[in-house]
């Protein structure tokens, strides 16, 4: 019997709980610069969104790339800021906070699921090997 | 349909092989004698003593392994948690069946030598 065989579960759970770690760090860089004007290029942030694929076959889910969402800017009416623009409006980053909130949610509760996918896997095996006592 | 004593002798090699002091080398002495006289497992090169000490090697590799990741982590090495936790799950999984199996044969072995002749 090949030992490495029984360890599917482990690695595929194991690479959603990283998945879920770096959809966690791009989520706090959209929030961290929720406010941010000037992100180099004259321009501001723009919301990054992780992209992830699933492997051939059975098999994991890894992060493919981080895009960049091309949407609008948001437009503030803020005639005393030096970026403003002519008509006194200054373009803000396209992050809208709620979404953000709701995409932690979801990523939280992920890699919660991940986690007892692999506790439940672990709990199989152990009843398994009750067998041979 | 089983020979008794080629479960004994089996038995024997096998809880001799890994564990006793003087393991038993494989191609030679008394485990090479028990596989010649069964007829199927002729064809089979590797011996019940390889099968357990492959095992336990690949068990030992899984050991190191979660030994070496725990220590990039607390050392600062690498900050991935996950992987650790890996390492973890599938060095206490391996181990535990190791026990499991290793629990079962010296039972083998002692229900054996308990056996009246």
């Amino acid at each position: 019997m090949e030992v490495n065989s029984s360890f599917g579960p482990i690695d595929i759970a194991i690479s959603g709980l990283q998945a879920q770690g770096k959809q966690m760090e791009v989520i706090s860089s959209n929030v961290a610069n929720a406010r941010t004007v000037d992100a180099g290029k004259g321009e501001p942030y723009r919301r990054r969104e992780a992209a992830f694929t699933s492997e051939e076959g059975l098999g994991g889910v890894k992060l493919d790339r981080i895009v960049t969402d091309m949407s609008d800017f948001l437009r503030v009416m803020d005639p005393g800021n030096p970026l403003a623009d002519a008509a006194g409006y200054v373009a803000m980053p396209n992050v809208n906070l709620p979404v953000e909130m709701m995409n932690l949610n979801i990523a939280t509760r992920v890699y919660q699921a991940n986690v007892a996918v692999l506790k439940r896997y672990q709990q199989m095996v152990e009843a398994t090997l009750e067998l041979l006592r | 349909m089983i020979d008794p004593n080629m479960t004994v002798s089996g038995l024997m090699n096998s809880t001799k092989g890994p564990w006793g002091p003087g393991s038993v080398r494989p191609g030679n002495g008394p485990d090479a004698i028990g596989i010649s006289k069964t007829a199927n497992s002729d064809d089979k090169k590797t011996g019940f003593a390889d099968a357990i000490k492959d095992y336990i090697s690949k068990v030992d590799d899984l050991q190191q392994s979660s030994d070496t990741s725990i220590q990039d982590l607390l050392s600062g090495k690498s900050e991935d948690i996950a992987s650790v936790v890996s390492a973890a799950a599938k060095a206490d999984m391996s181990f535990k069946l190791l026990v499991g199996v290793r629990n079962k044969l010296i039972e083998a072995y002692k229900q054996t030598m308990n056996m009246p002749l």
